[in-house]
């Protein structure tokens, strides 16, 4: 009786190979669906509202901070020209542009992003607001 | 279990050769692959990113017409204020007020609402008022710029 069970464990060989096939498919599906988040050269803190939609998430986010500046992702765009040239050149890639505008950035800074998007084509624009709960005044 | 296939004495020969027996070590490739799992696992996020839609009007030059609607027009802050004076149709509302005014405003008058606002008004700002006028069911704003030639 001991013999025989002894004799048993030593057949047992865990299948290795159906777990890793496993793990590849998963690698893979994380590694498409993974968008990183890039975060921009300079802070930004967005304005709260209680009335939201949802985007999904995207590459290619504008950000404007607090003074002024502008960058796509991480790449800053020195100005509004630039800003034109870059969304010309991927405007097939870009359904929504993500303005994701500091709560102290300027009214007219935003403006001339919007005027710059529609001159390019993009007319469907998201302003980001701050993720979580709204947290009111 | 890979040595003891390749251990069999007939088996591995062939042709007078012995063939080498495959014993490639799986297990740092593994522990990559669960490595870069878990970093992706991680990595990603799921949850969609909160935001306002704005949907720019065609191209085209605007209309001559003035629009039937709300009019905002909010001016610049003063030095050391957070927010400047916002008038609604020819009347000073403060923020409190707003959401009060747009819910008692005619339904033929709220299907769009103007905001015309100088170039310092705080970004929050305008999108506290726009949070408002979604809320008390405008759904279409409109931002107030200065026609400028091409």
């Amino acid at each position: 009786m001991n013999v025989s069970r002894r004799e048993k464990r030593k057949d047992t060989a865990l299948q290795m190979a159906p777990m890793i096939d496993c793990v590849f498919l998963l690698l893979i599906f994380f590694m498409v669906a993974t968008v990183m988040r890039i975060p921009p050269p300079f802070q930004v803190e967005l304005p709260d509202s209680k009335e939201r939609q949802e985007f999904p998430r995207k590459k290619f986010n504008l950000n404007i901070s607090a003074d002024g500046q502008m960058a796509i992702d991480d790449q800053v765009i020195p100005n509004l020209d630039e800003l034109s040239v870059f969304l010309n050149k991927n405007q097939t890639k870009i359904q929504t542009l993500i303005i994701k505008a500091d709560k102290n950035a300027k009214h007219g800074v935003v403006i001339d992003v919007m005027e710059r998007a529609k001159q390019q084509g993009i007319d469907t624009l998201a302003i980001a607001i701050r993720e979580g709960e709204f947290r009111g005044d | 279990m890979l040595k003891k296939a390749a251990g069999g004495e007939t088996s591995g020969m062939r042709g007078g050769r012995l063939r080498k027996p495959p014993d490639m070590d799986m297990a740092p490739l593994i522990d990559c692959v669960f490595l870069l799992l878990i970093f992706f696992m991680v990595a990603t996020t799921f949850a969609p990113l909160p935001g306002l839609r704005v949907k720019l009007p065609p191209p085209g030059k605007p209309s001559a017409e003035k629009p039937k609607g709300l009019l905002m027009r909010i001016v610049n802050p003063e030095p050391g204020e957070k927010e400047g004076v916002m008038v609604l149709n020819d009347e000073i509302v403060a923020m409190h007020e707003v959401l009060g005014k747009f819910l008692n405003t005619p339904v033929h008058l709220k299907n769009m609402l103007i905001i015309q606002a100088e170039r310092q008004v705080l970004h929050e700002q305008i999108v506290k008022v726009m949070d408002i006028a979604k809320r008390s069911g405008i759904d279409k704003i409109g931002f107030a710029m200065v026609a400028r030639g091409p």
